[in-house]
Parts: structure tokens; sequence; C-alpha cells
């Protein structure tokens, strides 16, 4: 109320109009108009909704959720800076690449905010710094850099556990086909430990016998995340016999884990391959090449992998004993998928 | 000398129409094999081929390479293979410069903080080991142990466990349009969200389009997986191999250049170039290319058929 009345009393603030933007914490900050107005969707809600919106602290313009007060402060130092028209592009440059020294957490949070403000250019700047960071790493280092958990092979894991080949006493195709891909995906599973390195390795299964027991006979699936490793074996060992086609792609699986632990690291160490440029071996670039591409159809399967075994473990659970439903798959056209259903015939 | 119109012949029959680079490489190519014949001539005419390496070797533009952080380890890798095929080549300000590269190399390592850089480095050490003289070799490895320390002093302090706000798809989609192939794929395995983003057709399009379009016609159907093509036709022109440099060739400004995602660094050379990717060159290439020498020692040169021209020059008996 004051400020208005003060508004009213100074002529100077009359030149200059404001607006009132809050965050969602509830602070309510008052921002010169024309620099709010570089922001398109503040300039949107204010078309939008009238000459009154944000005219006042009671009425004020509600910012998305991802913009908190911190970057509202930093976006709008930016937006103060650009909207003057007199600068050259050559002093825009300096002062953009000052303004992105920042660390990564900040960096994320401002590329997100000026997303949800639809603040392209910021958006632009603050993607390529991130990129800059990303460029040229491995998945671990990226993960320690963005501090992101793997909850990838953690998912995988947690599918894992419902990974144990079904009794098959009706010799059921259907599951005839869902544990060749359990097989598959502990195969590849256990790739990926190798890939991953001593780390794993070395934890050691402290599930008891009983435990695993009652696993396998189907009772409660508890997401455990100890180490995989010796479980996985264990289990690979009681039902080896079961599938044979289980022998023939572990098989496989070791050729792979060969060619992949010969360039560690796969995807982007491409200097450890420098050793074997001046030796003529064609063979290891292969590898490399395999190494480049496989985690790529690593993934594409285990994706096809999980979903099948959700959706037949889904109508497995409820509808036990009675007929099922035939589960539909949908094709996305890509080879995995095609491998997969020529399985079944 | 009958060398000099021999070498008119050598420029008609293998320059590719344009380039500057082709007739001062000619050009040089006959001092070069002066050279060779007169090492201990310390003559006048040797300085100004002196400036003239050390000049090409500046344009390579290693040094600055090597303190970015992706180019790093391709910058190390083109100085171990500098050393390795040509060390003793070369002339005497020009072994000083690579000797000062190698150490600001090592100086830099703590600070880049990738496997691909250690690797890199350690490549490194082994050419200097290998090729440098006693006494410069020793005071190059020192420098790279006590990078190896700091290296070591810097990866124990960094456990802080901050929680970093997820960044929306969208935003993950958009900085990874930013990437080239190999980093791109690293991004798939890191988590759950950004593997989802990863799969985004559009990224694959484009990666597609910048590497092969040139090459290879394709035909789209609905349903049509870009990464699948891309991964297809990536092994069918093993460019793992002729991306393993890092290194291009842009005829537009005719140099030799870090190429970025394919591209020359420069705007104008973007500009002018519009979707055509850049002539990639091999590491040995470039190496000749400094030496002015020809190298019959690598596994296939015919990839290329435009970077051929420029390096194919005959060599003289």
């Amino acid at each position: 109320m004051s400020e208005a009345d003060m508004a009213i009393i100074k002529p100077e603030m009359m030149m200059k109009s404001y607006i009132w933007l809050e965050t969602t914490d509830g602070s309510i900050q008052q921002v010169e108009q024309e620099i709010a107005m570089y922001c398109p969707m503040i300039c949107h809600e204010v078309l939008q909704k009238g000459l009154g919106a944000g005219s006042s602290k009671n009425c004020a313009i509600s910012l998305p959720q991802r913009v908190n007060p911190a970057m509202l402060s930093l976006i709008l130092d930016y937006c103060r800076f650009h909207q003057v028209p007199g600068r050259s592009n050559k002093e825009r440059k300096v002062h953009d690449e000052k303004f992105i020294r920042m660390d990564t957490k900040r960096l994320c949070e401002l590329a997100s905010a000026a997303d949800s403000l639809q603040l392209k250019p910021l958006v632009d700047l603050s993607s390529r710094a991130l990129a800059r960071i990303i460029e040229g790493k491995t998945p671990e280092e990226i993960r320690e850099i963005f501090h992101l958990p793997d909850d990838l092979t953690e998912f995988i894991f947690y599918q894992e556990e419902k990974l144990e080949p079904l009794k098959n006493l009706m010799d059921d195709p259907r599951i005839r086909l869902l544990n060749r891909l359990y097989a598959k995906k502990r195969k590849e599973l256990k790739e990926r430990e190798k890939l991953k390195g001593k780390e794993v390795e070395e934890r050691v299964d402290e599930r008891s016998v009983d435990d695993l027991l009652s696993f396998i006979n189907g009772k409660d699936h508890k997401v455990v995340k100890t180490s995989k490793s010796k479980k996985k074996n264990k289990k690979r060992k009681e039902h080896k016999n079961k599938v044979s086609h289980n022998l023939h792609s572990k098989q496989q699986g070791v050729q792979i884990v060969d060619e992949t632990a010969s360039s560690v690291g796969g995807v982007s160490n491409l200097p450890s391959m420098e050793d074997d440029i001046f030796s003529l071996k064609t063979d290891s670039e292969d590898g490399y090449v395999d190494d480049g591409m496989d985690p790529v159809l690593k993934e594409m399967l285990d994706r096809e992998v999980e979903d099948f075994a959700r959706r037949l473990n889904s109508s497995w659970v409820l509808s036990s004993g009675q007929e099922r439903q035939p589960v539909h798959f949908s094709i996305n056209g890509n080879g995995a998928t095609r491998r997969l259903t020529a399985i079944d015939d | 000398m009958t060398t000099i119109s021999y070498r008119d012949e050598g420029i008609k029959l293998y320059s590719t129409g344009t380039g500057l680079i082709n007739q001062i490489v000619s050009k040089e190519n006959i001092i070069a094999q002066n050279m060779k014949t007169r090492i201990d001539d310390q003559s006048k005419p040797q300085t100004m081929i002196q400036e003239k390496y050390t000049k090409r070797y500046q344009n390579l533009k290693v040094a600055e390479a090597l303190s970015n952080n992706h180019l790093y380890p391709f910058a190390c890798n083109e100085l171990s293979s500098i050393i390795d095929l040509g060390y003793s080549q070369l002339p005497k300000d020009l072994k000083a410069f690579i000797f000062r590269d190698c150490l600001s190399a090592f100086r830099l390592l703590p600070d880049m903080n990738t496997s691909a850089a250690v690797s890199a480095a350690n490549l490194l050490v082994k050419s200097v080991e290998s090729a440098f003289p006693k006494q410069k070799k020793n005071l190059a490895i020192v420098e790279f142990k006590q990078a190896k320390v700091a290296l070591k002093r810097r990866t124990k302090g960094h456990d802080e466990h901050i929680d970093l706000p997820s960044l929306p798809q969208d935003i993950l989609v958009h900085i990874f349009s930013f990437l080239d192939v190999y980093s791109l794929l690293s991004s798939s395995q890191v988590s759950r969200s950004w593997n989802q983003a990863t799969s985004e057709g559009s990224l694959w399009r484009s990666l597609f389009d910048l590497h092969f379009s040139h090459k290879v016609s394709i035909h789209i159907h609905p349903g049509f997986d870009w990464r699948e093509a891309f991964k297809n036709e990536y092994i069918l022109y093993k460019s793992s191999k002729m991306l393993r440099s890092g290194r291009g060739y842009c005829s537009y400004c005719d140099s030799v250049v870090w190429h970025d995602n394919l591209r020359c660094p420069k705007k104008q050379c973007r500009l002018k170039s519009g979707k055509k990717p850049l002539d990639l060159m091999l590491t040995h290439q470039v190496v000749n290319y400094l030496l002015g020498t020809t190298s019959s020692s690598d596994e296939s040169d015919s990839e290329d058929e435009a970077v051929r021209g420029l390096w194919a020059y005959p060599t003289l008996q």
C-alpha cells in the first residue's frame, strides 16, 4: 500500500513502470517493466491478463515453479544487460562468456529457469555451456559432475529381481521366450558389471541361502541393492541346464566382453586406441567400433526386455491359473525388436 | 634443377583445384627434400625453412587445444604421433616448441579430470621416453610425475553430496543437440532420464545428416529409427577411425583445424559450407603435413580422395 502511494508521490518512479513478480516460495519482487518484458513468458502474461497484471503487489505475476529467487535475479541481470539496444555483438558475447561461468548446479538451474520463462537466448547459452562440460567424458565422470545417481543399472537390477526363469509346466512358448530373454538379460548385466570394473565385484553377496530359495520359490519380491554379480552367478548355475539357448548366448557374451574389455570405457575413450594405430591392427579397431555402438545396442535390448518382461509379469500376476490374454507388443521398427519376435517362432 | 619441373607436374596431377596449401606444400617439399640431403648444413636458407616448419606447427594450434578440456586427448595424441614419426627430422627450434608443449601437457593434466586425458598423457610419456634426448626426457618425466601426484590429490576430495535439480527432458535434448556422437553415447548411459532423452530421433537424425548425408541417400518410412541408421552407416564407413584424430581440413580457410563436430570452428567457414562437413584427416596425415613428407605406413588412405590429393605428391628418389 505504501509503495503504491509512493508511486504516486514520486514522479521519477512514474516514468519507469514496474512489474511485480512472485516466485513459488512466496517472495515478491519489483522489477522494471522493460527488463521483465524481455522474457517472453512474462510478456505474454501481461498481455493476456490485461494491464492490471503485475501492477501491484496483490496481483503479482506468478512465475513458474522452476524459477527460484536466486535464478530470477540472475536472469534479470541477463535481461538488464541485453535489453539495452545499443550494445555491440562483441560486447554481448563478452558479457555472456563471463556470465556463464558458474558451477554446474547453478547452470542446470539457470537452464531450467530460462526455459520456463521461454528466454531462448539464455537457454541456448546455458545449454551450450552444459554441453561443453559433458563433452568427451565417460558416463561415470558425467555422473560425478552432475551428482546423478546411477538409476539406470539400478532399474535394470530391479527388473532382474523378476528375471528368474519360470517353471514351464505346460511348455508354454511364451514362458520359453521369457526364460530366454531373462537369460540374455542376465548375460548382458554380467557384461555391464565387468565393464564397470572392480567396484561391484568386490562386494560380497550377503543374502542367506534361505533368502534366495524363498525368492526363487516366488515369495515377496524385494528390491535388494547389494551385489548382483554373485547372485547372478548362483542363479545361473542353478538354471544353466534349463534353457539350452543359454549356453550359446553365453559364449557370444564372453566374446563380446573380450572385445569390449580390450578398450576400457568404450565410448568416449578415443586415445586409448592410439596404441594400435601404428601397429596396423584392424581387429582392435573393429572391436573399438563395436564398443562404440554396443552400449547403444545394449540400451535398446535392455528396454525391449524390460517392457516385455514387465508386461508378461503383470499379466502373470493378475491372472494366476486363468486363461491369459495375449500380450501385445509395440514394434517400433528397430532391429532389436525384430530379433526378439524372431525367437518367438 | 630437375626436381622443380617434376614438381610442377605434381601440382597439376594432385592438386584439388583450389587451395593455396597445395602450392605451399609442394614448394615446401622441394625444400624439405633438399634439407634431408644436407642435414648438417647451417646455411641461411635453412633458417627460413625452420621458420616455415615452426609456423606450420603454430598454425596447427596444438598448444591451444591442450588447454581445452575436450581437445586435450586429441592434442596429446597428435604430439605423440609427431614425436614418434619424425622427432629426429625436426629443426631445432621446432623441437623446442614440441618440448615446451609436452611440458605444458603434463602441467595441465591435473586440470583435465577425465580418464581419456590420463591415458593420452600416458601415451605421450611413452613417446617422450623413446625419442627425446636424455636431459629433456628427464625434465619431461619429472613434470609428468608431479602431474600424477597432483591428480591423485584432486580425486581424493570429492565427496560432496549435493542434490542437483533434475533437468527437464526438453532441456536435456537441447543440450544433447550440441554434442558429438561419443559424448551422446556416453550421456545415454548416465541415468534413466538421460537415457530417455538420448533416444530422441531428432538428435540422431541431425548426426546422421552431418556425418553421412553427403555420402548416403536413405529412404525414410514411418517408424524409421535414425539411431539404427546412424549405427549402420557408422560401422560401414569405419567412422571411428576417421574421427579418432579430431582433425579436419577446411577448404574454405585452407587450413588444418580441430573440427567442432565435423565443422570448421571458424564461423565464416561454417556459414559458407552450409551442411557440408569437413574433410576428416587421420593423425599421420597431419604429421605428414607438418613434416612435409609422405608416409605409406598407413592402412588405408583411400577413404578421402580430397585429402589424398593434398598429401599424395610424388616422392623424389
